[in-house]
């Protein structure tokens, strides 16, 4: 999708944050963490990390410049609930629900540690083909439009460069921004600066990009 | 079940915009009022989180595995073969660490990791990122002029250094295991990962102070 969440090379930003935006997770707004805290929550059911990427990439491009991470965040969580019909826009408007359910259990700090120890999740699926490409092969990237969540960056279509590690197959966003779980196989792939940047790039320095196979071809 | 529709989601951002408070802290108070009321979540639990993230999951983590590099070989090995499952040896996997990557300085190279299309980061081993790495100037401009952002950090790149910016566009996540700085040949593990700063391992930092240690 060409929204305005793909922001790899565009131009116009001023300098970096460094100092202002230092602040340790402990010293940050309370509001902030709380964020945080309800998000390492199951809060909309059944949504997927595509699908929630995806909404974050629907959001009005105004807001998804001018608000926080965590303020981001909130909206859209509030769009995954009120899409999987968990609340509903009378609820948000209110700032309570109807019929309230039972209460949540409460997880005591070691359990949100358990639970973080084992939220190293697995993406690597068995693979149904032969991997395409290899080590050391020169690819191409697609010149795709999808319209919908994809992994492909704007600045890096119809770019050449090699690959440099297959990583077997993995979970394709663009499936699973439709609840769907399809492997195929990934790859890192290596592109020089002027490749990316035009002939004044910096020959030194380079990008790399994990990519899926059904976003290269071969050159 | 979600609907998985892009024009619905997109549509409920523009009427929620109309309907949410303009302070960021209520509209979050909105969230926390409604998952606590649907039995998604307890208010105790968001403070438990809340320390876990504040005091137990955060870049010291990464030191400790980068010190470890540094002093045993063979832990470098298997840090550089597969990192995800060499920090298990710590019990630091977790969130984003399945897939989990090392990349290491050297002389005439320089890693810095990046997320241009949202704010991938390896959180159970560095914790939350901060603000600058989840900014639009960093995601924007790292991977196009990744000299001039080191320098907005105090870095200067001798001319034998290339750059390269890893993109962070599947579910792989990346550390950057930083030099060990000169003068440190006795330190011990623990004295050495109290100088392997948050920075360095995203590689917005290259040269250690050692006078940290």
């Amino acid at each position: 999708m060409d929204g305005i969440h793909d922001l790899g090379g565009m131009e116009g930003f001023g300098p970096v944050p460094v100092k202002t935006g230092d602040a340790h997770f402990r010293d940050i707004e309370t509001w902030e963490k709380r964020m945080w805290g309800l998000s390492r929550h199951n809060l909309a059911p059944g949504i997927t990390f595509d699908w929630f990427r995806h909404g974050l990439e629907c959001m009005v491009p105004g807001d998804y410049l001018d608000l926080s991470y965590f303020d981001k965040r909130c909206a859209n969580y509030l769009v995954m609930m009120l899409d999987n019909g968990t609340i509903t826009m009378d609820d948000v408007k209110r700032g309570h629900v109807e019929t309230p359910d039972p209460p949540a259990a409460v997880k005591a700090l070691e359990e949100t540690l358990r639970i973080t120890s084992k939220s190293d999740a697995s993406f690597e699926t068995e693979a149904m083909t032969e991997p395409a490409f290899a080590v050391g092969q020169q690819v191409e990237t697609r010149r795709l439009m999808p319209g919908h969540h994809t992994r492909l960056p704007r600045y890096a279509r119809s770019a050449r460069g090699i690959i440099i590690a297959h990583h077997g197959a993995h979970f394709l966003p663009d499936k699973g921004v439709h609840g769907i779980e399809a492997g195929e196989h990934l790859y890192t792939v290596v592109f020089a600066a002027p490749e990316l940047w035009g002939k004044d790039a910096d020959p030194r320095d380079e990008v790399t990009l994990d990519l899926w196979e059904s976003y290269l071809v071969q050159t | 079940m979600p609907t998985f529709d892009s024009e619905k989601a997109a549509e409920l951002h523009q009427e929620l915009h109309s309907h949410l408070p303009s302070d960021p802290a209520l509209r979050v108070k909105t969230l926390k009022s409604l998952a606590i009321e649907r039995g998604l979540v307890a208010p105790e639990s968001i403070d438990a989180w809340i320390e876990a993230y504040s005091e137990h999951i955060g870049p010291k983590r990464g030191a400790q595995v980068v010190a470890r590099a540094w002093i045993n070989p063979a832990f470098r090995e298997r840090l550089l073969d597969n990192a995800a499952e060499a920090i298990k040896e710590f019990g630091f996997q977790g969130s984003a660490t399945g897939h989990l990557k090392s990349v290491e300085n050297t002389y005439d190279k320089h890693h810095m990791v990046v997320c241009t299309l949202c704010s991938c980061y390896p959180f159970a081993i560095l914790g939350m990122p901060l603000a600058w790495y989840k900014s639009t100037e960093y995601r924007a401009r790292a991977i196009r002029e990744p000299r001039k952002v080191l320098e907005e950090f105090g870095v200067k790149l001798p001319n034998h250094v290339g750059v390269r910016v890893w993109d962070s566009t599947a579910e792989l996540r990346y550390l950057v295991i930083p030099q060990r700085p000169a003068g440190t040949e006795n330190w011990d593990e623990e004295r050495l990962a109290a100088i392997v700063s948050r920075n360095s391992m995203i590689g917005t930092e290259r040269d250690l102070q050692i006078e940290a240690g």
